[in-house]
């Protein structure tokens, strides 16, 4: 792909991955082809900021696990009582890094190519 | 979720789980003491699943009844207590991943829309009923 179009989309996604993978996803992004710019583009990655805040307000409900799509994990936290508590606070601090490691998978599942299939490794 | 990640935090709770009960166990419980569940700390209206931890002994002692009137998650909370690490060692020792593909096939169950809305309705009553016993 361009590298213009390849650099608009890591200043404006950046925020979303962690900041060691960056120079790795850009070298992949350049090596894609032109066609999947559109499904790259299209991606809709989940706000750490975001996460953080609900982990804050429904930690011990485990609602921030069920946004991020860890139905199992939530429904530990809320069974719990957000792990006596104490889960809920050490979330506070592995939400945002968690979001971000979220992201990174979706971003592997594009570049593989596939929904589902193999996905590109770090 | 990658397996060993998911077996740690398994066995992690687990066994914070069996020294929670334990140490409850070991003393008698005492209403007035500040509780351990945060929204009940700081709003004194009770969570979905506080009462829990006294519902499980309850059902160590064999008061069913008892233990389904203060909280009917007990239940669910005793029998993964009983079946969660057994399955999680048993995994480890012979190497195979049978609790990792429960676990997956278990959360794509449960993000089926109906099933969902099912289960959050569940939630929600017990939540209700918590409030109105004062738990």
């Amino acid at each position: 792909m361009e590298a213009q179009k390849v650099d608009f989309f890591m200043m404006t996604n950046a925020k979303f991955f962690e900041g060691q993978y960056l120079m790795w996803l850009r070298e992949q992004l350049l090596k894609l082809d032109d066609s999947r710019w559109p499904e790259v583009q299209s991606q809709q990655f989940k706000d750490p900021t975001t996460l953080l805040i609900v982990s804050l307000l429904g930690g011990n409900l485990g609602i921030d696990r069920f946004m991020l799509g860890d139905t199992g994990i939530g429904i530990a936290k809320l069974l719990t009582c957000g792990g006596l508590g104490i889960w809920s606070i050490i979330d506070w601090f592995m939400i945002m890094p968690a979001t971000r490691e979220k992201n990174l998978t979706t971003m592997q599942r594009v570049l593989s190519g596939s929904q589902y299939g193999p996905v590109a490794t770090v | 979720m990658a397996r060993s990640r998911l077996y740690s935090i398994i066995a992690i709770a687990s066994l914070a789980g069996f020294a929670w009960i334990t140490y409850l166990h070991s003393r008698e419980f005492n209403i007035s003491e500040p509780s351990v569940c945060m929204i009940k700390s700081i709003t004194s209206i009770p969570c979905p699943s506080c009462g829990s931890s006294r519902s499980v002994m309850m059902i160590m002692d064999g008061n069913y009844l008892t233990a389904l009137k203060i909280n009917p998650l007990g239940f669910l909370i005793s029998i993964m207590l009983l079946v969660c690490p057994v399955w999680v060692l048993v995994d480890v020792v012979m190497k195979r991943s049978s609790f990792l593909r429960f676990y997956h096939t278990i959360e794509s169950i449960i993000r089926i829309k109906w099933v969902s809305i099912m289960m959050i309705t569940l939630i929600a009553t017990n939540w209700i009923w918590n409030i109105m016993k004062g738990i």
